[in-house]
């Protein structure tokens, strides 16, 4: 039952007498006062309309007395007898137990109603209550429910996030172990490579000394002073061993041996100086130079007919970790020679401004399509295939630039090729 | 207001006793049927009880008619006290013109007294009547017991709110009608600002509390 219809009680409402009593409690009582002897028996209401009325027409109706009815204690009807006269006393009985009767009848019949009605209001009311209860109970459970899914889906979305990060923590400590291990290596090749280099240099000399007795020997067997036979026996060996070729050629091999062995110690010396293995944490250093480093490491990874162009400004120097900054002009760089291939053209041109140090990176390659330029800086974002690319290099490149305040973009200009600009604060300025 | 018809010159008010369980709103009732004139006054009407305590309401009502012809009914209800007949008691304070809240004097009841009367401000503004508004007094009962709450804490509690305060004890019949008249006051004046008595019907306050207070047998 909605509000709207539920019938509403209020305690305290007035009643008229033929809403408290009817036919069925009164008529009984009227037609026993006429059988006991009235002739007559009418009860009307305050207003004097006849309500009920029961009489019997053969018997004497000369004389009449009447009794006041209440309701709530207010005189709300009257009690008229009518009967045969001589008969006062009689009458009078009658009338005063019919009216008493009549009365009694009236409260109680108010009792039950009054109690009938609150006891309805108060189930209805607590119905609605309950109701209402409900209604409260459903939206909070809804509302808990909500809460409790959304919840999850923040759960899950914090569990995606450390997910990232920690595999992004991974990521650079897998490349800072390999940077690592490279020095390590670098450094272990050091030593037999000085050995190496300097038997070279010593092998050399000997050599030679084996090439001025061998000469010496040969001009001998020329003039004849060895005689007929050892001298042709000599000149069969030389032939046999090829040793004009060999004497033509040691040099050149012991040359390109020493370059090689040089070469060699240069790659330790740069992989070294790149890695930054024998500094530890934060130095003040010419970014210029560090970019040099940089394109030294690569050198044998540059695609054939390429061409790296430095425009550097002077630089203020800038204090930071070499190693990561290194870190992000190699993956930056590394990018460029993977995109382009055959033929790039790589232009670097660095510049302190004002506020900032300012260094541009820009190729000739494809460019980058402009719906996933937004997305190369995120973590695991690669256009490459399965196990070709990491996904990693330029997000390391965004967040260890920003971890000086820094900025990075990627713009591709109409002229074609991408250019990677990096901003770098400088500190106190 | 139960009840206010102009053409049948009509108007049935409202007063209801409230307070805690067995705080004796009915024995306030009893002594008034008893103490005043019954002139005037139906006979006091107790609905269903149970072991002696209310379980719907007790009924008093009274007339008098005003000098214009206005006839009035003044139907005094007491509540049931005990916690679980909340829905009666809401169903009771419905169109109330005034209240007489029944503490309970005994120091044990303290707890009990702020608690219905925190009830009563939230049945009464659940039944859409403000409780700064409606004429309230408020009677501490059963003065004649011992273990009673001091009437200087009594007043210093209550003095603050501007609400009449009375002492009573409705077993001993003392405050009983004082505090009825008191109420009958205050809520002649809220009545007669709305339907201008005095101006309209030519009843004046003096008049209004002299009917429905008169001492039965010419006492007073």
């Amino acid at each position: 039952m909605t509000r709207d219809q539920s019938i509403e009680f209020v305690v305290g409402r007035e009643r008229r007498l033929q809403e408290v009593i009817g036919a069925s409690d009164v008529e009984p009582l009227l037609k026993a006062a006429v059988r006991a002897g009235a002739a007559e028996a009418v009860i009307r209401n305050g207003e004097g309309d006849v309500l009920w009325s029961e009489r019997n027409p053969a018997a004497d109706a000369s004389i009449t007395g009447s009794k006041t009815l209440y309701l709530e204690g207010e005189p709300v009807g009257t009690l008229q007898i009518k009967g045969p006269g001589g008969k006062e006393e009689y009458l009078k009985g009658i009338g005063g137990l019919l009216g008493e009767t009549l009365n009694a009848v009236i409260t109680s019949s108010l009792k039950r109603m009054l109690t009938t009605e609150i006891h309805t209001a108060v189930v209805n009311q607590s119905f609605e209550e309950l109701l209402e209860i409900n209604r409260q109970l459903a939206a909070s459970e809804e509302r808990y429910r909500e809460l409790a899914e959304s919840l999850e889906i923040k759960v899950q979305e914090r569990t995606e996030e450390l997910k990232r990060a920690m595999a992004q923590l991974l990521e650079q400590e897998k490349l800072a172990s390999v940077g690592r291990l490279a020095a390590g290596i670098a450094h272990e090749i050091n030593n037999p490579l000085g050995f190496v280099s300097s038997n070279l240099g010593t092998l050399g000399k000997y050599v030679a000394r084996f090439v001025a007795t061998l000469t010496t020997v040969r001009q001998m067997a020329e003039s004849g002073a060895m005689g007929g036979e050892p001298a042709r026996r000599l000149a069969d060996t030389w032939r046999e061993q090829k040793l004009d070729m060999v004497l033509a050629d040691i040099d050149d091999l012991m040359r390109q041996s020493i370059a090689g062995a040089d070469r060699v110690a240069k790659i330790v010396a740069d992989l070294k100086a790149f890695s930054h293995v024998d500094e530890t944490g934060i130095g003040e250093v010419d970014l210029n130079v560090e970019i040099d480093k940089t394109l030294n490491v690569l050198a044998s990874q540059m695609p054939s007919r390429s061409e790296v162009v430095r425009r550097y400004g002077t630089l203020p120097k800038f204090a930071c970790n070499p190693a990561q900054l290194c870190q992000v002009f190699l993956n930056i760089i590394q990018n460029a020679i993977q995109a382009t291939g055959e033929g790039l053209r790589l232009e670097i041109a660095t510049s302190a401004e004002e506020w900032a140090i300012r260094i541009e990176f820009s190729d000739n390659g494809p460019g980058i399509p402009d719906d996933i330029r937004g997305h190369v800086f995120e973590p695991f974002f690669t256009t490459r295939d399965v196990g070709m690319g990491t996904g990693m290099g330029l997000a390391v490149v965004y967040d260890a630039v920003r971890s000086y305040g820094g900025s990075v973009e990627a713009v591709c200009p109409p002229s074609g090729g991408t250019v990677f600009t990096i901003k770098l604060p400088l500190a106190g300025r | 207001m139960i009840e206010y018809d102009e053409q049948d010159k009509r108007m049935v008010l409202k007063l209801v006793y409230y307070g805690p369980a067995l705080s004796g709103k009915t024995t306030n009732l009893l002594r008034l049927h008893d103490l005043l004139a019954k002139e005037g006054r139906g006979d006091l009407m107790v609905l269903d009880t149970k072991d002696d305590r209310t379980i719907f309401f007790d009924l008093l009502p009274f007339f008098l008619t005003a000098p214009s012809g206005l006839k009035i009914k003044l139907k005094v209800y007491t509540v049931p006290g005990q916690v679980k007949h909340d829905a009666t008691r809401k169903a009771v304070l419905q169109r109330a013109d005034g209240v007489a809240f029944i503490a309970d004097s005994q120091l044990s009841e303290v707890a009990n007294n702020a608690s219905s009367f925190e009830n009563l401000e939230r049945n009464l503004s659940f039944v859409g009547i403000g409780i700064d508004v409606i004429p309230l007094v408020i009677q501490y009962n059963k003065r004649d017991l011992a273990g009673i709450v001091p009437e200087d804490d009594v007043m210093r509690v209550w003095g603050k709110t501007g609400l009449p305060v009375l002492m009573a004890s409705a077993l001993q019949g003392w405050g009983v009608v004082e505090t009825f008249r008191k109420l009958v006051e205050l809520t002649y004046d809220h009545i007669d600002r709305k339907y201008g008595l005095n101006s309209n019907h030519g009843l004046d306050r003096e008049t209004f509390l002299v009917k429905l207070t008169q001492a039965s047998e010419g006492e007073e």
